[in-house]
């Protein structure tokens, strides 16, 4: 296959399993995240700096690499505890820029130069480049798709749907809030670190600005394009926000501006998004329910 | 000592012009409980407006006014087009929502206006001072005396006067307002207009200020801005100015003083984090 | 003498300088459907938020069978076995009639980390959260969206939830506001039969008329104190009682 499409279908790929995990976030627990892309870029230095400072293989450091995420998720999850919403929103924020600033001005994680040399990943003795590494991808991608599609059909699942729709009404049913959400934010900011991880050791060469706010809104924008809390629509939204860019690169000057005015008029007009509840695509592809139902 | 001077004056400065940007962020929450972040790009473009009125008319009088209609314009489109029918929803869709459209208008003024930095070679008609060995330019009196006009103006709106109390009204309960005979619509726009017209100063007074005018000059305010807001206590005014006038000094100061591993423009979001975890609803918030 | 299911003793809360409630003593006898009947802001609501872990006491103890549990949070207290319902209805509102009640039958599993990993829609589960909502004349209503219903279904999916948990007693509050005169009579018939199946029922109500019809025993809260208790008809001719609605009558009545 083309090499140029290999790159593309690869990023889309780290994205979409980075986006499920914002989705579980966001989606499902109905905890507004604007800051997944620091939980991304969290992964892709632990990966970096584990592979490249201590010495351990990619395979090594992913077990760690998840963990850490997943607890540094529970720390940073802790103000969604206490902070109504608008201020979690911001909160958030603020989050992606001080781990930003951190990675950006701490000597140790490489300053304005980042961290480079970050080795590539071996499977069976064999190195996986181009094609190879896609597959890699993909396969993260399906486990992350089939945890969450496990995730829907469980308990814990449906204890942090119940948050999302009502939070005293899901305590009066035994639902700890404070126990759900930070499940939601720990399996959401693990699946982040996964993403990162791969990221990181696909691109080989990473600096601070690679997480910054913007990812962090690319991220949203590829849930809500798709349709929050569905299980299709994270993927969806990768998919079309990774090859938007791409198509419009004939219109250099006007690319990005196509790109947000299309975030603004899907917001606008669907802000379910595309998979949601009322939307365009549902209404094609279902039909009218059998039986006169509403 | 005299540095220390002259950076507190700086910083006072700073402080004024977050202040100036802060209002009108703080005065859309308070309505319409919206992050407006695209604020910052009303700013931006009040900047380039009052730019392009000064090079025409060379009147630093209609640069400002015009500055201030077209943002005034910019500010209620806004609301009307995109807010306004999304308030139904969640709060992060109208927040998604505002962060695409601060984009689209950044990238806009970049194709219209060109990616490089343009100077803004003006002079404000103030005085100079001398206090003390320390001198105050004839552009950091004008900071302060319009600030601090337009600061008196809107507390003499918002206190004194029926508009006024039909925006606190507003703000209160849109349906309830409305059930009083307050044409609520009418005032979510004047509010956007008078927040959108102090943007415009604001983004004048920078461009004076640092003679540059640039298309991305919006994006470290829009999210400073925001954790402003929050340190203020989400939509309260008096909030906003005290918390801005503290962040510009603190960050002055520190640059000059303190050798602290972290920029400046992540000092806004600690701050509102310290302040989050000690009070949950802010410095003059109520719950 | 008959079983204390719950028992209150001395339970006091205080916002600032208000005593919402103060120094009340209350016991809840198994099998009874006992009526919380005060005038509004009597402290009934704040009583309630209490018992069902909302808000944590200012002093005084509440134990539910023997078990001390104020103080706890409310998944905690709903976790030994008290099913409430909302004066403002709260339905899970994106999710289904069923699938509302099959939330709450998570209640035995919320608690306990490698618990919530089976699945949420299996068959027992289906027919046991069936079996709720036929109780509660709902089963036809099974597969609509809970947000679309109107207002006394509402009331009568938040029993089937409060059913699921509480095995011994639930809590209503206020489920007889708003409703239309058939719903209510309804609703009479549907929580006499929830007593009959030996669950303990205590009612909020500031309508007097179903209370007294309702209620083998009823308790009068104004301005926080316990002012009487007694059987519905000592209740009618308690002259305090009588001054407290009295003296209140057109503020109720606006509300």
């Amino acid at each position: 296959m083309d090499a140029y499409l290999i790159t593309i279908g690869t990023l889309i790929v780290i994205y979409a399993i980075t986006v499920y995990g914002l989705n579980v976030i966001v989606g499902y627990a109905g905890q507004i995240s604007l800051g997944h892309a620091a939980f991304f870029g969290i992964g892709a230095y632990a990966s970096a700096l584990l592979t490249t400072k201590a010495g351990l293989s990619f395979w090594e450091a992913l077990p760690i690499v998840i963990l850490l995420s997943g607890l540094i998720g529970i720390v940073l999850g802790l103000p969604s505890l206490r902070l109504r919403e608008d201020f979690l929103a911001i909160t958030t924020i603020g989050i992606n820029f001080i781990v930003e600033a951190l990675f950006l001005y701490v000597p140790y994680f490489g300053g304005a130069l980042g961290i480079g040399g970050i080795p590539r990943v071996f499977l069976f003795g064999i190195k996986l480049k181009g094609m190879a590494f896609f597959l890699l991808c993909l396969s993260f991608l399906a486990l992350v798709i089939f945890i969450c599609w496990w995730f829907t059909r469980s308990w814990g699942g449906v204890a942090c749907f119940a948050l999302r729709e009502e939070e005293s009404a899901a305590a009066s049913v035994g639902i700890s809030p404070v126990r759900f959400k930070l499940l939601a934010f720990v399996i959401g900011t693990m699946m982040a670190g996964l993403g990162g991880a791969l990221y990181a050791h696909y691109m080989r060469f990473i600096s601070a600005t690679d997480f910054s706010f913007p990812m962090s809104i690319t991220f949203l924008s590829m849930i809500v394009l798709g349709g929050m809390g569905t299980l299709w629509g994270p993927l969806l939204g990768a998919v079309l926000l990774g090859i938007l860019p791409e198509l419009f690169r004939p219109i250099v000057d006007y690319r990005i501006l196509f790109y947000t005015a299309l975030l603004l008029v899907m917001i606008r007009f669907q802000p379910a998004g595309l998979l949601g509840e009322g939307s365009i695509v549902r209404k094609w592809l279902i039909l009218k329910p059998a039986g006169g139902r509403p | 000592m005299q540095l220390f001077f002259e950076q507190l004056l700086n910083g006072i400065a700073m402080g004024s012009i977050y202040a100036l940007v802060t209002l009108g962020l703080a005065l859309v929450y308070g309505i319409l409980r919206i992050l407006h972040v695209a604020h910052a790009a009303v700013y931006t473009v009040g900047a380039y407006a009052g730019l392009f009125c000064y090079s025409y008319t060379g009147s630093l009088l209609l640069a400002f006014l015009g500055g201030m209609i077209f943002c005034s314009i910019l500010g209620v489109a806004i609301e009307r087009l995109v807010y306004y029918p999304l308030l139904k929803y969640p709060p992060y869709v109208p927040l998604i929502g505002s962060i695409a459209i601060m984009l689209s208008i950044e990238e806009i003024c970049r194709l219209v206006a060109g990616p490089y930095i343009l100077t803004f070679p003006a002079t404000l008609p103030f005085p100079e001072f001398q206090l003390g060995g320390v001198t105050i330019s004839s552009t950091l009196t004008a900071v302060y005396v319009i600030t601090t006009v337009v600061l008196g103006l809107l507390w003499f709106i918002s206190t004194k006067t029926e508009l006024g109390l039909a925006m606190r009204a507003t703000s209160q309960d849109i349906p309830i307002a409305d059930a009083m005979g307050i044409n609520s619509h009418a005032i979510v726009s004047i509010a956007f207009v008078i927040g959108s017209s102090i943007a415009a100063i604001a983004g004048i007074l920078v461009g004076i200020y640092y003679n540059q005018v640039y298309p991305t000059m919006g994006t470290v305010p829009a999210y400073k801005t925001l954790a402003l807001i929050v340190v203020g206590g989400l939509g309260s005014m008096p909030g906003a100015v005290i918390a801005s006038m503290l962040l510009g000094v603190a960050e002055t100061l520190l640059i000059g003083y303190a050798d602290i591993p972290l920029p400046r423009d992540a000092l806004a979001f600690i701050a509102m984090i310290a302040v989050l975890m000690w009070r949950s609803e802010g410095l003059m918030g109520s719950k | 003498m008959t079983d204390t299911l719950l028992q209150a003793r001395g339970l006091s809360k205080h916002f600032g300088g208000l005593k919402a409630v103060d120094q009340v003593d209350l016991d809840i006898h198994t099998g009874e459907i006992l009526g919380l009947l005060g005038p509004n802001g009597a402290g009934k609501t704040v009583f309630f938020n209490l018992i069902s872990g909302v808000y944590r006491p200012t002093s005084g103890t509440v134990h539910f069978q023997g078990k001390r549990i104020d103080g706890l949070p409310s998944h905690r207290v709903a976790a030994c076995g008290v099913g409430r319902t909302f004066q403002i209805v709260k339905p899970f509102a994106s999710l289904t009639v069923l699938e509302n009640v099959l939330v709450a039958r998570g209640i035995t599993r919320y608690g306990t980390f490698r618990r919530l990993w089976g699945p949420w829609q299996s068959k027992s589960e289906t027919r046991a959260a069936m079996k709720i909502l036929e109780r509660v004349g709902m089963a036809e209503l099974a597969e609509r969206k809970a947000g679309l219903l109107p207002l006394g279904n509402l009331r009568r999916l938040e029993i089937a939830r409060a059913l699921v948990v509480g095995h011994q007693l639930i809590l209503l509050d206020e489920s007889f506001s708003g409703l239309r005169h058939e719903e209510i009579s309804q609703l009479e018939t549907l929580i006499r039969r929830i007593r009959d199946d030996g669950i303990t029922v205590l009612l909020i109500e500031h309508n007097m008329r179903v209370t007294m019809g309702l209620c083998d025993r009823i308790v009068v809260l104004d301005h926080g104190r316990k002012i009487a208790q007694g059987k519905p008809q000592d209740i009618q001719e308690n002259d305090l009682v009588i001054e407290a609605y009295l003296g209140s009558r057109g503020g109720r009545h606006a509300a």
